[in-house]
Order: C-alpha cells, then sequence, then structure tokens
C-alpha cells in the first residue's frame, strides 16, 4: 500500500484529488511515531491509540489547511501535539475534581501495554523512569519527546511547537536533569511526595 | 573551555545540536576531565534508559478502523463538476420558466377580443332593433378630445 516513492505531499494532493484511499499511506507511514510520541506524553497506551485515531481523523479534515512546503511531519505533530496537550489538560481537571472528591485518581497504577519480557530489575527501572516522566512539567515533557523518540531536530521541534531554539534547547536540558535527579532520588528511596506542578 | 560552560553544553552536544568548533572543544574537555565525562556518562545512561522504554504496541487494524472511520470528501475536480452541473441546472429552470411565462403572456394576447368601443355597441344594439340612437349622441361620444 506504501508507495515509498511518493512525497507526503504528492499523497496529500492525490487524497485531496478525489482518492481518499490514499490516505491509508499516510496513516502507515506516521501512525507508528503518532502512536509512541502521544503514549509518552500520555503513559497510557490506551488512550494513546484513541488519541492517535482522532488525530488522523483530524489530519484527514484539517488536509485543505495544509500548505504544501513538504513539511507534512510538522504539520501532523502540530495536530498531535493539540490534542494530546488538549487531553493532559482534561485529564489534570480530572484528578483536581476527584482530589476534591477525595479519590487519588492520578496514584492509580498506570494503564500501560504489557511489558516485554524482561528480569523484574528491568521492570521496576522502566516503571521508575516512566512515573519521572510523567512528573516533568509539560513543556519539558514535549521537547524531550520529540527529541528522544522522534529524533526531532531542534529547529523541527521549534516548527511544532512555535518555541524558539534557545528555549528548546534549556526545556531539554532541565527535562534530563530533572529525570536523572528524580531517578536518583527514587533510587536512594527519597523520593519526593509532591507531584511536580504541570505547567 | 572550563566545566560550567562544558555542562551547560552537554545536553545539546548529546543531541548534536552545537556547531563543529563548539563540538571539539567539548569533546576535548571531556578528554581532559573526569567529573565532565562522568556527567556526560550519566547524560548517556538516561539516555539509553529512555529509549529502553517499551513503545505502545500498535494495533494492526489501526489503519483500517482509521479509513472506515473517514467520512467522505468529495474530491476537488467533482467539486467543481458539481458546482458547474448545478449552474447550469439553476439557469435551465431560469430560462425555461422565463419562456414559459413569455409563451403564456403571447396566448393571452392573442385569445384577447378586439377591442369595443361605446359607440359601435350603441350601433350594432340599433341594427338589432333594440334601441334608437339619437345622432347627437353619437356625435357627442365620436367628437375628437382636443
Amino acid at each position: 500500500m506504501d508507495d515509498p516513492q511518493l512525497t507526503d505531499d504528492e499523497v496529500v494532493s492525490s487524497v485531496l484529488g478525489g482518492r481518499d484511499r490514499d490516505f491509508e499511506i499516510l496513516v502507515r507511514r506516521y501512525s507508528q511515531r503518532i502512536i509512541h510520541f502521544v503514549a509518552r506524553m500520555t503513559e497510557d497506551g490506551d488512550e494513546a491509540r484513541a488519541i492517535a485515531q482522532d488525530v488522523f481523523l483530524k489530519i484527514f479534515e484539517h488536509l485543505p489547511y495544509y500548505r504544501r512546503e513538504n513539511n507534512f511531519s510538522a504539520f501532523i505533530f502540530k495536530i498531535a501535539r493539540n490534542m494530546t496537550l488538549n487531553w493532559l489538560k482534561r485529564r489534570k481537571r480530572t484528578v483536581f475534581f476527584s482530589r476534591l472528591l477525595g479519590h487519588e485518581l492520578d496514584r492509580l497504577p498506570l494503564r500501560r501495554d504489557p511489558p516485554r519480557l524482561s528480569p523484574m530489575e528491568q521492570g521496576e527501572r522502566e516503571q521508575a523512569l516512566t512515573r519521572q516522566l510523567r512528573r516533568l512539567p509539560v513543556e519539558q515533557r514535549l521537547a524531550l519527546v520529540l527529541k528522544v523518540y522522534l529524533e526531532f531536530s531542534y529547529k523541527q521541534i521549534a516548527g511544532v511547537t512555535g518555541w524558539s531554539v534557545p528555549k528548546i534547547e534549556t526545556l531539554i536540558s532541565r527535562a534530563k536533569a530533572r529525570l536523572r535527579k528524580g531517578i536518583r532520588l527514587q533510587e536512594s528511596g527519597n523520593e519526593p511526595v509532591v507531584e511536580a506542578r504541570e505547567k | 573551555m572550563n566545566c560550567r560552560m562544558t555542562i551547560r553544553r552537554l545536553s545539546a552536544f548529546q543531541d548534536k545540536e552545537l556547531a563543529a568548533p563548539q563540538v571539539r572543544q567539548v569533546e576535548l574537555h571531556l578528554r581532559e576531565c573526569g567529573a565532565c565525562r562522568a556527567e556526560w556518562d550519566a547524560l548517556r545512561d538516561l539516555e539509553q534508559r529512555l529509549l529502553g522504554l517499551p513503545p505502545a504496541a500498535v494495533d494492526p487494524f489501526f489503519s483500517t478502523r482509521i479509513m472506515a472511520g473517514l467520512r467522505p470528501r468529495p474530491a476537488g475536480k467533482n467539486r467543481l463538476l458539481q458546482a458547474a452541473a448545478f449552474a447550469a441546472l439553476f439557469i435551465t429552470v431560469f430560462l425555461a420558466g422565463f419562456f414559459l411565462q413569455k409563451s403564456a403572456l403571447d396566448r393571452q394576447d392573442a385569445e384577447r377580443l378586439p377591442a369595443v368601443t361605446f359607440t359601435s355597441v350603441l350601433l350594432e344594439r340599433q341594427d338589432l332593433g333594440l334601441l334608437t340612437v339619437q345622432e347627437d349622441t353619437l356625435r357627442q361620444f365620436t367628437r375628437k378630445r382636443p
């Protein structure tokens, strides 16, 4: 189905020309990365797949607004970013109200995909790291996920987020420092109880 | 380059975002400074741990589900054709209405009786013996207006 000879812009032209079926080429080309991105941002596999599905439906709706500048990746990740941040905001509100009502929703174990077959220690380390990732302020997490998991350059991240390159550099650097500190504290058993305030 | 500067640039160095001269400076410093090398190793370890997290599983029917959920959009060419068809239909209906109305009016005109003057009616009735019309009366009605 995926024709590697076709550029993203050519596929978009084809879809806009009436061949809706060609949209599947874009879905296949980007689904893995979009799901990966959303999953790392939300740390919830099921939600990530649901959000990713909505992201693609939105991309299809907004295709006529895409300006063909060979930057389709930035276009779709902008949509993915917005939808993910909206989801995170909604979850934050839910957590806030659940706390008001006396429930500790965000203390529930994370819903995640079944871990790979690995030693117990590896599983615990992954859990610890996931928890630390989740505690990062949203802007730091977004910049770090785009860099580490999607291998975007700072310039590409700027294209998706609208931030300046120095800001992105600072956000990523701080995210790494924060993660290292959190992991160190967690492994030494001095994990802070207070959650980081999400920006 | 001193330690403070190196530490500040390590993250960008790791992300391959430094310019070539800065890269050489950082590499040189790392070769000489054990403390900064330890920082660098810690950063690399963190990246390895981050990359070691299992990715979210992708449902094999993901794209099929998305394609099934798409609402069909009229294609560009088809949209143009549709617009042209609507325009043609509108013009046809408009012209048909115009000509139908015109022909109806023409028919009405054709069927209309010739104009009848009051004088001719009087004369007709006189011919039939129904009434007598005085000359003065006739002159009064046939008198030309100024």
